[in-house]
């Protein structure tokens, strides 16, 4: 496989577990209601991925998500997700190679991180809008990480196989 | 057996004779059986009831089996007829649901004539986020469904308005999500204000009354409706009722918190207000 097919071959592979993602999310997440709110799994994809393939590749991987997601969930703004994600991946991105070391943990900590950012960013939207609501927005933020940050666990397996899968197909460079 | 039928054929021939006569004999003089009929059906008796149980036995196996097998064939039958009457009863409940619901929506046409366009939808989808509270139904622009079309329950109790709109689909932005503002007005005083959806009462399922005139008396219970001012939405359908009137952080204005008339999670079905004449 030259190279361009490996990485054709590797964000097909990386688009499927997302879509795959997508139906639990879809169909079994969004009728788990704890405390009033139900897991999301967008951050953590676009933690995770940022973590394994690094800022750059992670951001792009985050803005075409951030782009589905906002095609589909409704948002305070229409374009909130594709502000936010790319932010969100940038900084899992960097945290992972600069920070933390490239792993779960470092999986687990970008996550949370996105959770908050984009929390943080839906109490700015209330402020914009003359609403400030930070008590409730930290309240909802806070229950939301609570109950999505065990999805980390199957979200970076899977998506650390895919990774894993395209390294193995690497020719060795000497 | 040349030989022998030869030598003792005769002597055979008498033997038989012998017994025969002998066996006529005691069969005419015994009141019972013959002796040896008698020692003959003595012993070979337990062999016949051997014999006879383990036919019946046999028997009484076959029968179990074929009717094993007969009686699943009717449990399979059986299981098919009850599946679809329980698919029938489903069915008549759903459709006696609906039944009711468009009863109630036409005592609403009746009490107001000014509604005159309804579009019954479906709800395919609640609120994807937990940041926003909307829905998905599925009506869109085929259906004559437009933007900020208003969207009631069979009661005339307001749900939300349309504030996305596709071909085979609309979202719903429902009255207590952030981005709702409706001209309210109270129905006992006629007082008006804006109803408007805030994020700190919204995951409690309220909503807010806002821009009170200064001397508004306002108890609790209070029925609030929409009023139509402006002629963007239909008035006098029902938003909820007031719950409580809080102080604003500022202390300089009031609010009320209004306890929507809509149960948004046990909603299935929903009517969309097309047109509707504006009422002076």
């Amino acid at each position: 496989m030259t190279p361009r097919q490996e990485t054709i071959h590797k964000w097909g592979l990386y688009a499927l577990a997302t879509l795959l993602c997508c139906v639990g999310q879809g169909l079994v997440l969004q009728y788990v209601t704890v405390l009033g709110v139900f897991p999301f799994i967008y951050p953590i994809l676009a933690a995770v991925v940022s973590t394994l393939e690094g800022p750059l590749s992670g951001m792009v991987y985050s803005l075409a998500l951030g782009v589905v997601c906002d095609l589909t969930i409704s948002a305070p703004i229409p374009c909130f997700y594709t502000l936010i994600f790319p932010l969100s991946g940038l900084l899992a991105g960097t945290l992972a190679r600069k920070v933390l070391s490239s792993g779960f943990l470092s999986a687990v900590v970008t996550s949370a991180a996105a959770f908050v950012l984009t929390g943080a960013f839906h109490g700015l939207i209330f402020v914009f809008s003359s609403r400030p609501a930070w008590a409730e927005t930290a309240s909802v933020c806070g229950r939301e990480l609570a109950l999505s940050i065990p999805l980390v666990l199957p979200v970076y397996f899977l998506f650390r196989l895919v990774w894993r899968k395209s390294l193995e197909n690497q020719p060795t460079r000497l | 057996m040349k030989d022998f039928l030869k030598r003792y054929g005769l002597w055979v021939l008498f033997a038989t004779a012998v017994i025969a006569v002998g066996l006529a004999l005691l069969s005419v003089f015994s009141t019972t059986s013959s002796p040896l009929v008698n020692l003959a059906q003595t012993v070979t008796s337990p062999f016949r009831a051997a014999y006879t149980a383990i036919a019946d036995w046999v028997t009484d196996k076959q029968n179990y089996y074929e009717d094993t097998t007969a009686l699943k064939a009717e449990n399979e039958e059986l299981k098919q007829q009850i599946a679809k009457m329980e698919a029938q009863v489903r069915q008549a409940q759903s459709d006696s649901e609906e039944n009711k619901r468009l009863r109630t929506l036409m005592n609403l046409r009746e009490q107001r004539r000014d509604l005159s366009d309804f579009e019954a939808a479906t709800i395919t989808e609640h609120s994807t986020s937990n940041w926003t509270s909307y829905l998905t139904l599925n009506r869109g622009t085929e259906h004559g469904v437009e933007k900020n079309d208003c969207v009631v329950t069979e009661s005339g109790y307001l749900v939300g308005v349309v504030s996305e709109v596709g071909t085979n689909w609309c979202s719903v932005l429902n009255i207590i999500d952030t981005d709702t503002s409706l001209g309210a007005q109270i129905f006992r005083t006629d007082d008006i204000g804006v109803a408007e959806g805030d994020f700190s009462l919204m995951g409690k399922g309220r909503l807010r009354l806002d821009y009170l005139p200064a001397g508004a008396q306002l108890l609790n219970g209070d029925l609030v409706v929409t009023s139509g001012l402006g002629g963007y939405y239909p008035s006098g359908l029902v938003i909820g009722t007031v719950e409580e009137v809080q102080t604003d952080d500022s202390g300089a204005t009031s609010y009320a918190v209004l306890l929507p008339s809509v149960d948004f999670d046990a909603l299935s079905q929903v009517f969309i207000i097309k047109s509707f004449d504006i009422v002076d």
